[in-house]
């Protein structure tokens, strides 16, 4: 009876013990799952796949066609966000802050997984979850591979992939700037300031190097406001609602 | 001795048979192409004429800070010469080209030292700053240029320039095919490794020229059947593939002779053994001997000629 009872309570402990981290990731969901994602994408960014040595040829029609035939669609796109951060492409520079892709939203906008997936391994065994799919990286790698000459590198797979579809869809970034943020160095090195600094210290600070942006921002919206401010409580006849104004006590 | 009308004849058809002869026993010129050397393939249709080329290049070659921005597209609006602080540039060409939507597409053509295969500059050198190397750079070395500029007014494409600006230390600056990167670290030259879009392709020239005519083969219709750089001047490192005529994207239309050859193989015939100045030599004093003679023969009846007069 004794031993009984043991296990009931260990059987509970387990599955309150399973349950609490659901639990508590149901009440927030939202940012438990971005982060989620996020740690995965991350992790994902780093794996460096075996080369293809070989590809299936073949034309975009036929393949596009072969993948139909083989039921193979959107719904299969299990993994829907990426990050394009691959140790292959930082091992010849490093300008760059992540590419975030949208895997799922090119998926549901192209309808063709051939779109992007334009040729296949000939070989199924090392690809055997998806063979028909294998990402960028399994055939695209280092560039100027003298034994694949005619082969792109991952970067140059990428952009040559992307930006004439953007320019041809018209959708989605269409500049540099669209996809790429400049690498932000570690601030902690640069920022000097002395022991519980006060508020005008630290913009002080900022403004040491961030002078341009800063003159850019003063005459933007954010900082003139002189406009109704129709959604703000009680206050939707003030019209100096701006940092340079009433929201931000620099001054 | 005097020489007869006859012997002077005899003189000069030696001389003849000689000057016909003799550069026939010269040897015939030869190319001095490296054979296993690398190139870069540059695919126009592939740049989307962003400039990361030019930056990488200042930054690697330590060259003078830009006035204006590499990310400034504007730069584009004029057309643009490597010179002493740009080692490479980047023109745009409105060819009228459209695409699908009935929209120009810009053709945008990086301009370089095409590292020729062999080069007139290595070759008009009087001193041998120039020099071809074996992985297919054109190298200078600037501890042996006297700042002749004869590199400059050899070579077909107009590339190398010189440091006008610097009057003590003054040197001609052109592309240096990132040796140092390629030798010290064993990377590809900065302008194809910082490139997007793989518009610059590096290899081996072979395997280069064999992926050009395979990209030409592959892609009925999208280039014109040409490979700049292929059989230009005897052939040149770097390469070109377009999709519109080249005479349209500002490239000039060149022989297919290494230009070397015309004026080392002229110079070679001329100058061996001297004897092209020994024969002029030889004619000349014959004619002044025989001038002389007819001179002093007529001599007593002009000097008695005045006198008889008086």
């Amino acid at each position: 009876m004794k031993r009984q009872l043991f296990r009931f309570r260990a059987v509970i402990m387990l599955v309150v013990l399973f349950l609490l981290p659901s639990l508590s990731m149901a009440q927030n969901s939202d940012t438990s799952r971005t982060l989620f994602s996020q740690d995965l994408a991350r992790l994902r960014a780093q794996e460096v796949v075996p080369m293809v040595d070989k590809v299936k040829v073949e034309g975009p029609i036929r393949r596009s066609q072969r993948l139909h035939a083989t039921e193979l669609s959107i719904k299969d796109a299990k993994t829907t966000y990426f990050l394009l951060d691959s140790p292959i492409i930082k091992a010849q520079e490093d300008h760059y802050a992540p590419v975030r892709f949208n895997h799922g939203q090119h998926a549901a906008s192209s309808g063709d997984c051939s779109v992007c997936h334009h040729l296949r391994p000939v070989d199924n065994s090392s690809y055997s979850n998806h063979p028909e799919t294998v990402r960028c990286s399994a055939c695209h790698q280092q560039s100027f591979h003298p034994d694949y000459p005619e082969r792109l590198g991952l970067k140059a797979a990428y952009h040559q992939n992307c930006i004439p579809c953007h320019k041809k869809q018209n959708a989605g970034p269409l500049t540099c700037r669209g996809c790429h943020l400049n690498n932000v160095p570690e601030h902690k090195q640069l920022v000097k300031l002395p022991e519980k600094p006060d508020p005008l210290q630290v913009t002080a600070e900022c403004l040491r190097c961030h002078e341009d942006d800063a003159n850019d921002l003063l005459h933007t919206a954010h900082w003139r406001w002189r406009g109704a401010s129709l959604y703000t409580q009680d206050q939707s006849r003030q019209v100096d609602h701006g940092k340079g104004t009433t929201a931000l006590n620099n001054d | 001795m005097q020489l007869k009308r006859r012997s002077f004849f005899k003189l000069a058809a030696v001389g003849a048979v000689t000057a016909v002869t003799t550069p026939c026993t010269v040897k015939a010129w030869e190319s001095k192409a490296p054979q296993d050397s690398y190139g870069c393939l540059v695919d126009i249709s592939r740049c989307i004429g962003c400039r990361k080329c030019e930056q990488a290049c200042n930054a690697v070659n330590e060259l003078p800070t830009a006035a204006r921005s590499f990310d400034d597209l504007t730069v584009l609006d004029e057309k643009r010469r490597p010179d002493a602080t740009k080692f490479t540039v980047v023109n745009r060409y409105n060819t009228g080209r459209i695409d699908d939507k009935g929209l120009l597409v810009a053709d945008f053509v990086k301009v370089q030292c095409m590292h020729c295969q062999d080069p007139a500059c290595v070759s008009a050198c009087i001193t041998g700053a120039m020099s071809k190397h074996s992985n297919g750079a054109v190298h200078y070395d600037a501890s042996k240029c006297i700042g002749c500029r004869c590199c400059m007014v050899a070579c077909p494409f107009e590339i190398p320039a010189y440091e006008y600006h610097n009057p003590i230390t003054p040197k001609v600056m052109k592309c240096t095919f990132c040796e140092t990167l390629q030798r010290e670290q064993n990377k590809p030259p900065a302008c194809a490794t910082i490139c997007p879009t793989e518009a610059i392709t590096f290899g081996k020239r072979n395997t280069l020229l064999n992926l050009a005519k395979k990209r030409l083969h592959d892609n009925p219709g999208r280039y014109v059947k040409h490979i700049y750089g292929e059989k230009e001047v005897g052939g040149t490192s770097w390469l070109y593939l377009s999709k519109v005529p080249f005479a349209k994207l500002g490239f000039i239309k060149l022989p297919f002779n290494p230009l070397p050859r015309l004026t080392e193989t002229l110079q070679h015939s001329l100058f061996s053994y001297l004897w092209s100045p020994a024969l002029l030599f030889t004619l000349l004093g014959g004619v002044m001997y025989r001038s002389h003679k007819k001179q002093s023969a007529h001599q007593p009846d002009n000097t008695q000629q005045p006198g008889g007069a008086l």
